[in-house]
């Protein structure tokens, strides 16, 4: 049996466990993070990436909207390459109280957010797809976020300095002697066991929390919401459009890399439900007449996938539905509220505040082994993020490679850009043309940035994400994925055939138009070209026949 | 009236059905809106691969018999045994003297290996994937070269030799893996990388790198005797580039169809446009139907995207259109639809109930059944209910069957296309 000893466990790989991690690691502690699954598989790879500015929240919570508009402002400096600076537009539909313009005006500037009134013309000048009919407009500094990087971005830095990253390996036990959690008992996708040892454990796994305090003998109670958002193929806006009314469903479209996005609905569900995540007819039926209602295009244009979240609500006061819930930070100390030590539980809270729940999360660890460094994740840059490349820099430096290759790499990776592509005619040539992806983005990924299977190379680099969602790319990524030594040419296969499974789960509930089109195809390549789905019937049949 | 048959759809069925046309004599045109399935498939023809449960078949004649007897929904038993025999002999025929041979297994049905190392069953197969001599090949127990070509993104050898070892036939057989370069061919401007399979073909098809080409394939296998390739020996003469390649590397040459453009699909196409366009027929390409009034019971004429206002018209027409990926149906979140003429569609109404909850599910997706409603004449049923007698359905935009769950793609595409020609000049010679 494996056996680690480390200052801080982290558990669960989502944003802000990755962030934990980070700021663990830049106050020079060790730390381990363990994730069941991969990093931002859960919650935080759920939700409709948007970069909030705070407004959103800022007639009901302001707190949230303060928090909201000041990690906004941070993010926009230490993740530059996650994060797309667009703005966003609040606008009023001709059946929405016009009074929650006013109210949310007013909210903002108690906030601290700028929000600026706008002409509706000079709206739809910013976003021409947007419904004419609009009452009213206001601008704010909303932003998009691409989860998936963020998180990446956050476990690559920590593990640059040492931090361990431990994916695809589950907690089944939390060790504890007496009263004192000294650490747990891990399994890995080899169904390999570890034990780590450290001074502290931080539960960071989010609606999963409720299981890791279960197994420490503890109760905790989640209140998980279901939002459920939906996919259109092509960036149908280029700023974030809400709709200026009380929080609702399908009332923002965000754009993001090549797509936007619809979101979200809000639905409590049982916690023996958080694992099927499906998109019913109806929720996206809401949320494309919704949709259709800010941006008319929307029905015109392909759904291209569904996907739901869970929302990790704690009811700390009495409140204990969805919306109602408050979203703020939970930090849970266990000696104090259980009496057991060593085990703090960080959770509620937003995408956006991952960095501020970090810094929480570890403060309190700080203070509890008994360290005084303050945190820094607020002033220094994501690797990828230190500064940016310009255009003109990446044209002389990368001369006869099409810049817009060049530029969807740094777009994803900022300055690793240097790090990943080389002139070398292999190294730049496209493996997902949807979405310009290349080889050496993909080897990068695969010896860099904690890559076991197709899914996780998929969140690093987006192969497969695009219209035609892994047609040919799929089959490439899992050749790729053998040629350099991610798994085993049979393995590879066998994690084929799980990608395209996992890309059917977002496909299925829109399967219409062209997407039925494509799904056709990709069957056809798949099953009625490879037979993929055959290779223990067939060999069994082999054997029959001799 | 400028034709007999107008055939909208110029795949594996319309083709099929132009050439039996054009052979008996009849004005015939096909129009084309583009490429067809025969671009992304394996360029064998399955007839009946596997049964309802799922097992492969090993006598497909058997058990399309079965079918004609037991589902009378399926197109097979609306074309009938005895044609759809005839219309395999007729395709054998048709394409041989196109220049493709296509060979069967004594009426039995062989397996192809995929780019996956998988088998597959198929009725009729390209020389360079089943032949006598392919057979000895196999039955001997002599080393099996899988090979690439260096940079070739759409193929990959390990995953291929991998599941090959993993079959009782290969299990106990060694296979090596190769890799042959082409650094002469480096000073392209073209990224070689990225090549696809109709670019390494056409390199094939220049003479003058073919010796090249078998110095570096006999370097790579050393002394295995059996070479497999991913399939771009040539298109159009490939039969000799083979040949000449095997003469000069002294090795049997397999090929694997990879991702698309499938070369031993295209070879096929071309060998049937050949064929028609041989026996007279007209093959109007880049043109797509749009539409036409049915409400007496017989097509009146068609509108085009390209002739505009100019309707064509012809005696019969035949819709071979393809499924969704070629555009003969079409869904949107509500229903499934024929879009040319609005033909009546045999397809579930709930959309929950057009897929299987796994993308690999054993049972396959309903949606693959879908298609045009027809009597057992191939007539469809307009949208007020009424039979269309002037206009026959062939090919994948016809409902009753999976063309992959019972690996009848081809088999079925080549019947109905037949079985349509029959009816139209049984009708004429009324």
């Amino acid at each position: 049996m494996r056996r680690i000893e480390t200052d801080i466990i982290v558990i669960g790989g989502g944003a802000t466990g990755a962030g934990i991690t980070r700021d663990v690691s830049m106050r020079n502690l060790r730390c381990v993070l363990i994730e069941k699954n991969d990093l931002a598989s859960g919650t935080t790879g759920r939700n409709h990436g948007l970069l909030h500015s705070g407004a959103r929240y800022a007639v009901k919570d302001l707190e949230s909207a303060r928090e909201c508009i000041r990690e906004n402002r941070i993010l926009k400096k230490i993740a530059l390459h996650c994060v797309e600076d667009t703005g966003g537009l609040f606008v009023t539909l001709p059946e929405d109280d016009p009074m929650y313009h006013r109210d949310l005006i007013e909210g903002c500037r108690f906030a601290g957010i700028q929000a600026k009134e706008i002409p509706v013309r000079r709206a739809l000048q910013i976003e021409p797809n947007l419904n004419p009919a609009i009452l009213s407009a206001l601008h704010v500094p909303d932003g998009t976020i691409d989860p998936f990087r963020l998180t990446s971005a956050n476990a690559l830095d920590a593990s640059e300095r040492g931090a361990i990253i431990l994916t695809h390996t589950r907690v089944t036990e939390i060790l504890r002697s007496g009263t004192k959690v000294e650490g747990v008992r891990c399994i890995d996708s080899k169904g390999e066991q570890l034990d780590i040892y450290g001074q502290l454990v931080i539960n960071a796994s989010g609606v999963w929390g409720q299981e890791i305090c279960a197994l420490a003998g503890i109760e905790l109670t989640m209140f998980p919401s279901k939002g459920s958002m939906l996919i259109i193929d092509y960036r149908i806006n280029s700023v974030v459009v809400n709709r200026c009314r009380p929080p609702a469903d399908g009332d923002i479209i965000v754009p993001g890399d090549t797509v936007s996005l619809i979101g979200t609905t809000s639905l409590e569900v049982p916690y023996d439900k958080i694992h099927d995540n499906n998109v019913t007819d109806e929720e996206i039926e809401v949320l494309l007449s919704d949709g259709e209602k800010l941006i008319p295009n929307v029905s015109k244009t392909r759904a291209l996938r569904a996907y739901c979240g869970v929302r990790p609500l704690i009811a700390v006061s009495g409140e204990s539905t969805g919306r109602n819930i408050s979203r703020g930070i939970a930090l849970i100390d266990h000696s104090e509220r259980d009496g057991l030590d060593g085990l703090i539980t960080i959770a509620g809270g937003k995408l956006m505040t991952y960095r501020l729940m970090a810094e929480k999360a570890t403060d309190l660890a700080c203070r509890k082994i008994g360290v005084n460094r303050k945190c820094t994740t607020h002033k220094v840059p994501l690797p990828g993020s230190e500064k940016g490349i310009s255009r003109k820099k990446r044209i002389k430096e990368f001369s006869g490679i099409p810049d817009s290759v060049v530029g969807s790499t740094f777009y994803r990776h900022g300055q690793r850009l240097q790090s990943i592509m080389t002139k070398e005619k292999r190294n730049y040539r496209l493996i997902c043309e949807c979405e310009m992806v290349t080889e050496g983005e993909i080897e990068y990924a695969i010896k860099n940035l904690n890559v076991k299977d197709l899914v996780d190379l998929r969140r690093r680099t987006r192969i497969g994400m695009g219209p035609c969602q892994g047609e040919l790319c799929a089959y490439r990524g899992s050749g790729l994925l053998q040629e350099y030594g991610g798994a085993s040419p049979e393995e590879s296969v066998e994690l084929l055939h799980d990608f395209l499974e996992e890309r059917w789960k977002g496909v299925r509930p829109v399967l219409w138009g062209d997407g039925l089109r494509e799904s056709e195809f990709t069957y056809w390549i798949y099953q009625g070209l490879f037979g993929i789905a055959r290779p223990v019937k067939t060999k069994k049949k082999r054997t029959d026949n001799k | 009236m400028k034709y007999d048959v107008l055939i909208i759809g110029g795949g594996l069925a319309g083709l099929t059905c132009g050439i039996r046309c054009a052979e008996k004599g009849l004005r015939t045109a096909i129009i084309s809106g583009g490429m067809n399935s025969l671009h992304f498939s394996s360029g064998s023809i399955d007839l009946a691969g596997y049964d309802e449960d799922g097992e492969v078949v090993k006598k497909p004649f058997d058990q399309v018999k079965k079918i004609c007897r037991t589902r009378m929904d399926h197109p097979y038993a609306k074309a009938g045994l005895p044609v759809i025999k005839k219309s395999m002999d007729f395709f054998i025929d048709k394409t041989s003297s196109a220049g493709l041979t296509l060979n069967h297994n004594a009426d039995m049905n062989h397996f192809h290996i995929t780019g996956l190392g998988m088998l597959k069953p198929a009725y009729l197969s390209q020389e360079s994937v089943f032949s006598p001599r392919g057979l000895e090949v196999v039955n001997s127990r002599e080393k099996i070269a899988v090979m690439n070509f260096k940079g070739f993104r759409d193929y990959y050898p390990e995953q291929t030799a991998a599941y090959l070892k993993k079959n009782r036939i290969f299990a106990d057989r060694e296979i090596v893996l190769g890799e042959v370069s082409l650094p002469w061919y480096m000073n392209t401007q073209k990224n070689l990388n990225e090549f696809r399979s109709t670019d390494l073909a056409r390199i094939f098809e220049t003479e003058k790198y073919l010796p090249r080409i078998a110095e570096e394939i006999r370097r790579a296998a050393g002394d295995a005797t059996t070479v497999s390739l991913p399939a771009f020996l040539g298109i159009n003469n490939y039969r000799a580039i083979r040949k000449r390649l095997e003469e000069m590397t002294g090795k049997f040459i397999y090929e694997i169809p990879t991702l698309p453009p499938s070369i031993l699909g295209l070879r096929i196409d071309h060998a049937l446009k050949d064929s028609f366009i041989g026996h007279g027929g007209e093959f109007i390409a880049g043109e797509r139907a749009e539409s036409g009034p049915s409400d007496s019971g017989m097509l009146e004429y068609i509108n085009t995207r390209n002739t505009g206002r100019e309707p064509v018209s012809a005696k019969f027409y035949v819709l071979a259109t393809g499924s969704f990926f070629s555009g003969g149906l079409t869904s949107d979140s509500q229903k499934i639809m024929e879009p040319v003429f609005n033909f009546k569609v045999n397809a579930d109404g709930k959309r929950s109930k057009w897929y299987s909850w796994f993308f690999f599910d054993a049972k396959s997706h309903p949606f693959l059944s879908y298609g045009v409603e027809t009597d057992k004449n191939f007539n469809p049923v307009n949208d007020r209910g009424r039979t269309v007698e002037n206009v026959f359905c062939a090919g994948a935009v016809l409902s009753g069957y999976d063309p992959v769950r019972e690996g009848c793609g081809g088999g079925v595409a080549i019947s109905s296309g037949f079985a349509c020609a029959e009816k139209i000049t049984g009708e004429l010679k009324k």
